[in-house]
């Protein structure tokens, strides 16, 4: 009998270093991935993944439809953030969450670690930066950028 | 009523595994006897794998579990009087209740003993407050302060328990 559940307490134990945490969101494993960093892409960062046609790449948009029509990224959906944790995800896609300055999106970010997506990102600085860096050789006019007066 | 049920069932399961006898618990300091070692280390087993599996299935939400807070000197002070006093009544405060439900005269003193303690301490509290209060740490636990994951501390736990349970039994058997 004292074997048997020491066999169980023992079982118990290892399976316990494969469980994972046992808080459903685990806070600490969201503050380490803000710390490093892993929150979040840049605009040049997404540029990129754009340009290199990234394979499930998901932009999701949570401004208001005005704001969409008035201007998207390439490949943007329009989510409103009230549909986000109903809105369907496949494991094997990458979303990037994008809002005007960033601040709806990493709530977003957030939301989806809750329901447990783990390839989410936001853009940081939302489209501000996102237009603000279009001004820049980085990402250019293939993305929507106005050409400059020096004609580059 | 909750409170008074869980009580009472943990009285009876005290008194079962004998820890209501003085002797038995004295032994636990003379290494002659490890019963309280052994029913300890199993509620601490049985509670650190019920709480992690608990709340990994969602059963339990461990946000919700009180972590009391930690005071070093204080409690470090309070765990030698308390071992102290454990060593000389050969009870402790869960054990002399159970003792003296059980009509032990010795379980009885303890439990005045110990109220008369209480008593004493809240008279004598304005000059303790300031001790009382120090060295203040939060509610601290093992994963945050070893800053590993909650599974890590299961498990070392467990297999701190069953070596503990294995090097107890092989000491007994040669007492």
């Amino acid at each position: 009998m004292r074997r048997a559940l020491a066999i169980v307490a023992a079982t118990g134990g290892v399976l316990a270093l494969l469980a994972g945490s046992p808080y459903p969101l685990d806070v600490q494993r969201l503050a380490t991935a803000v710390a490093r960093e892993d929150d979040h892409v840049t605009a040049v960062e997404l540029a990129a993944w754009l340009r290199g046609r990234k394979p499930g790449l998901r932009i999701i948009d949570l401004r208001t439809p005005a704001e969409f029509n008035d201007f998207h990224l390439p490949r943007a959906e329009n989510v409103a953030i009230d549909a986000l944790p109903s809105t369907p995800f496949r494991s094997d896609e990458t979303i990037v969450l994008v809002s005007a300055a960033g601040g709806h999106a990493a709530q977003g970010w957030v939301f989806l670690q809750a329901l447990g997506h783990r390839n989410v990102y936001f853009l940081r600085g939302g489209v501000q930066e996102w237009t603000e860096a279009l001004k820049q050789p980085a990402i250019g006019r293939y993305f929507g950028g106005a050409r400059r007066r020096d004609g580059c | 009523m909750i409170a008074l049920a869980i009580g009472i069932a943990f009285g009876f399961c005290l008194e079962r595994a004998g820890l209501g006898d003085s002797r038995k618990l004295s032994g636990q300091f003379y290494f002659t006897d490890f019963t309280v070692l052994k029913v300890m280390f199993s509620a601490i087993v049985t509670a650190a794998l019920g709480a992690f599996w608990l709340a990994r299935l969602g059963v339990l939400d461990l946000a919700g579990v009180y972590v009391p807070e930690t005071y070093l000197l204080p409690q470090l002070a309070g765990g030698l009087l308390f071992g102290a006093g454990f060593v000389a009544a050969g009870l402790c405060p869960g054990t002399s209740c159970v003792a003296a439900a059980s009509g032990r005269g010795d379980g009885l003193m303890v439990v005045l003993g110990m109220f008369a303690g209480v008593a004493v301490t809240g008279l004598a509290f304005a000059p303790l407050r300031h001790f009382y209060e120090s060295t203040a740490r939060g509610p601290l636990t093992f994963p945050q302060l070893l800053h590993v994951p909650y599974g890590v501390v299961v498990f070392a736990v467990v297999a701190l328990a069953l070596a503990t349970f294995a090097a107890a039994e092989r000491w007994e058997r040669r007492a």
